[in-house]
């Protein structure tokens, strides 16, 4: 066995393995294992309408986001520099 | 049952919903329910405080904003019970305009909503909460619970990792082992260095960090702790190891770098979570208390006015089952008044015209109106909470005795490192050497076992009390505990039961039980609880008329019998001639106008008291209790236990004696379960509450018994002297290894395998000896 094929082991069994500690870790930090009924509830409550809504919360934001970014800009236009 | 087309309705309440739902095409909720049957809607859910939800305060209080001008807000949700509430609810929020975001946390209730303020108002979205049956409390997220919940995480990801990075480096470091007996090529030994080095530096940089930082910050309050010497440790040996893997002479020791850390971290971390939740108090306190009293204006119409806009002077209703939140004074009806939260008296007391009611105490049974003489801010409730605040702020600290001497062995270590290391360049001339030599002295001190002695006594100390249902809220309160040596005691509710009990039963003539039975099982008075506990009827029959006379006795017919039942002196204005001389409160029943039975009660010791004293004082502390009871009844209990006592005092008065102790240099335990007793548990060294007392008395104590039982007091205290002692000796076991093995490090006999093979002989020894906290305790 070649110096070679043992570097190349190691690192791809070290980075497939930080991989899936990164993947725990994005969990971990978006508190997606805070709430450990959820996490079934979200497989067992999806379909076509949740989507729409998660869609529909989506726009409203963006909208919303719009608007008050705009109210800025017009606060700025009426208050002299 | 109401018909509507097709479906059938418990209520209004709930046709309403049903409609609502439909309305919004939401009705998939109802299958979504499954097997789960849903309760009415409440009728609390009015509008009539929704206007709290905008105002300033509550804006200021509670509500973030957020940089991008929208607000939020965490609110506590009522009556969520199943996974399609939390999605209804999600639902209803995400439909109204306005609200960007809703989640819903199920296991805790807790809601995150984030809303534009210029498209809607909070109270608006607390109204649909509502609409569907359910309500919210807002609660304030940045309570240290929540901060420790934040602080748990972190040290789980770091945690994490350096688990991660240990476990492969293990791996290669056996490949390294194997080599270094086998022989093996420079060039894989490179490549082995390589993944080791890889694998070590963000255990040490991220999951170090935190030794870092505490070391950081001894030094700077001119101290030297244990995080100094595994900081300092570890990377003296991971410079070190970069340095031999670049040169390629000599091993690398990124394994050792990797295990201090990754141990001693899960150590802290199993510290951190048993660590007690301190809580917002006042909150806790005041957040079982009504927000809203109900005034009474000069036409004699009640309004909910909030506590804070109380004037004097005002007259307050009372309902039966109330609590009194304003001190005030009686200007109409008369009733019994549960004052045991602050006084810890177990019998109700009874208040008419003209007498004072105290706020935290209870109306149980009749409709009371008072006229206000403080305001909320100075009545006695707040003023407790106020001062429990300041009490916690400013409890003793008893420096623990593990870190005191790692540190000063933390100093001890390295200056004897730099020390070889300055001698053996002196003699030998050579720095590699030297650098080998006081590098071997560092790791074969590593702190592990001296790291680990502390941690793991207090970790089987903690395991193993709470098996017994003793509930340890932080580590280090074993050897605060351990070091006590006087034990403050309430008498209610912890020498006591907290309710009355026959302790005696005279009869004068016979009588069928179930008549009496019959009588006590309507009244909610703790007397006759107690009654209908001895009788034990089951069914009794139910009486055809039934008048309770306050703080006196019953009269009611039952079967065609009259009976008359409660105080001597109650029988005699009924012209029954009785007569009593003693120290127990009677219950005296008089069937058809005969005198038949005569109970005798008593607030009874708990099980085991006296034995459990006798054995607290064995271990060497002295015992006091301290009660708002009278100094009667508490001179009996004393006397009995054969114990000092002091009598009558008030909550401050309480803690004050506490103070007292302290100023005479003693460390104290308290044990207490009322809100009478908070201040005093706050102020004492450790404080232990019964597990069933009140919520405050809970979130103050360091200690919860969940056993009602006076025995476990001494249980927790012997285990916590067993722990302290078993600590002192692994302290010790790790010294003695210390001291075999560092000269021969500092004389250079030791090599790598030796170092690591002896270090975790000594983790070993130290896990062994705590072990055997287990096995000393029957």
């Amino acid at each position: 066995m070649s110096t070679n094929v043992l570097a190349v082991m190691i690192a791809i069994s070290t980075f497939l393995g930080a991989l899936g500690l990164a993947a725990l870790l994005w969990g971990l930090r978006t508190g997606q294992f805070d709430d450990t009924a959820k996490f079934l509830d979200g497989a067992r409550f999806d379909g076509e309408e949740e989507l729409r809504d998660a869609v529909m919360m989506e726009q409203k934001r963006k909208e919303i986001l719009e608007k008050s970014l705009e109210k800025r800009r017009e606060d700025k236009r009426v208050m002299p520099d | 049952m109401i018909r509507d087309g097709e479906h059938h309705f418990c209520c209004k309440g709930c046709q309403q919903v049903f409609h609502l739902l439909h309305d919004q095409g939401l009705t998939s909720f109802y299958e979504k329910l499954g097997d789960q049957t849903l309760h009415p809607p409440s009728d609390s859910a009015s509008g009539e405080d929704l206007e709290h939800f905008d105002s300033e305060g509550f804006l200021r209080r509670y509500v973030r904003k957020r940089p991008d001008g929208l607000l939020e807000v965490s609110l506590i949700l009522e009556g969520i019970h199943c996974a399609a509430c939390v999605w209804l609810n999600e639902k209803v929020l995400h439909r109204l305009p306005g609200v960007v975001e809703a989640t819903i946390n199920y296991s805790t209730n807790k809601a995150k909503v984030v809303w534009d303020p210029h498209s809607i108002k909070l109270s608006r979205i607390v109204e649909a909460i509502r609409s569907i049956g359910y309500d919210a409390h807002a609660y304030d997220p940045s309570l240290q619970e929540e901060r420790a919940l934040q602080a748990r995480r972190d040290y789980y990801a770091r945690i994490l990792v350096a688990v991660f990075a240990t476990m492969n480096i293990m791996w290669i470091a056996i490949a390294q082992y194997v080599g270094l007996f086998t022989g093996m090529k420079p060039e894989y030994k490179q490549i082995l260095n390589v993944a080791e080095f890889v694998l070590a530096t963000p255990t040490l940089f991220y999951s170090g960090w935190i030794f870092f930082k505490g070391a950081y910050y001894g030094l700077k309050n001119r101290f030297v702790n244990m995080d100094l010497l595994i900081a300092t440790g570890a990377t003296i040996v991971y410079l070190y190891s970069i340095w031999a893997m670049v040169t390629n002479k000599g091993e690398v020791y990124f394994d050792s770098v990797t295990m201090i850390i990754t141990f001693v971290l899960v150590g802290k971390y199993l510290e951190v979570l048993s660590k007690k939740q301190a809580v917002d108090t006042i909150d806790r306190l005041l957040g079982s208390y009504p927000t809203q009293v109900r005034v009474i204006d000069t036409q004699g119409q009640g309004r909910l006015v909030p506590v804070e806009q109380v004037e004097v002077g005002k007259i307050v209703e009372l309902k039966p089952g109330e609590k009194v939140v304003i001190d005030g004074r009686i200007v109409e009806g008369a009733g019994s008044f549960d004052e045991s939260s602050l006084t810890g008296e177990a019998l109700p007391v009874y208040k008419e015209v003209g007498d004072e009611v105290v706020s935290g105490s209870i109306c149980l049974d009749s409709l009371v109106r008072y006229r206000v003489e403080r305001p909320f801010r100075e009545s006695m409730m707040s003023q407790i909470a106020r001062l429990l605040e300041e009490s916690l702020n400013k409890r003793p600290k008893i420096e623990a005795l593990a870190n005191e001497l790692s540190g000063f062995f933390s100093l001890i270590i390295l200056t004897i490192a730099l020390l070889t290391f300055g001698g053996w360049y002196y003699v030998t001339g050579s720095l590699e050497e030297a650098l080998v030599v006081a590098v071997s002295v560092v790791v074969i001190a590593c702190p592990c076992a001296l790291g680990l002695a502390t941690p793991m006594a207090t970790l089987v100390g903690i395991g193993e009390a709470a098996k017994r249902g003793i509930l340890f809220k932080e580590a280090a309160y074993l050897e605060t505990m351990a070091k006590a040596d006087t034990l403050v005691l309430d008498k209610t509710g912890t020498l006591t039961r907290g309710e009355p009990a026959v302790v005696a039963e005279e009869r004068f003539a016979p009588f069928d039980p179930a008549l009496i039975a019959a009588v006590v099982t309507r009244s909610n008075h703790p007397i006759s609880r107690g009654i209908a506990a001895y009788l034990r009827v089951k069914n009794p029959p139910v009486p055809s008329h039934f008048v309770e006379i306050k703080a006196k006795g019953i009269e009611a017919v039952v079967n065609g019998h009259q009976i008359v039942a409660g105080s001597v002196a109650f029988l005699q204005e009924r012209g029954i001639s009785i007569e009593y001389r003693g120290e127990h409160t009677v219950f005296a029943v008089a069937i058809d106008g005969r005198l038949v039975a005569l109970f005798e009660l008593d607030d009874p010791l708990r099980e085991g008291a006296g034995e459990a004293i006798v054995k607290i004082k064995e271990l060497g502390l002295a015992v006091v209790m301290l009660t708002g009871d009278s100094p009667q009844v508490a001179r009996r209990i004393a006397s009995i236990l054969g114990i000092e006592y002091r009598a009558g005092l008030l909550p401050q008065e309480k803690a004050a004696f506490i103070d007292d102790l302290h100023a005479k240099g003693h460390i104290v335990i308290m044990a207490g379960d009322g809100i009478n007793d908070s201040l005093a548990l706050a102020r004492s060294d450790i404080a232990i509450a019964m597990g069933s007392g009140a919520d405050i008395a809970l979130s103050v104590s360091d200690v919860i018994l969940l056993e009602e039982r006076p025995m476990k007091l001494y249980e927790a205290i012997r285990l916590s002297q067993r722990v302290y002692r078993i600590i002192k000796e692994n302290l010790a076991l790790s010294l003695i290894y210390n001291t075999i093995a560092l000269p021969l490090a500092i004389l250079g006999y030791v090599n790598p395998l030796v170092a690591a093979l002896a270090m975790s002989l000594s983790s070993l020894a130290v896990v062994g000896n705590s072990m055997r906290i287990k096995g000393g305790l029957k």
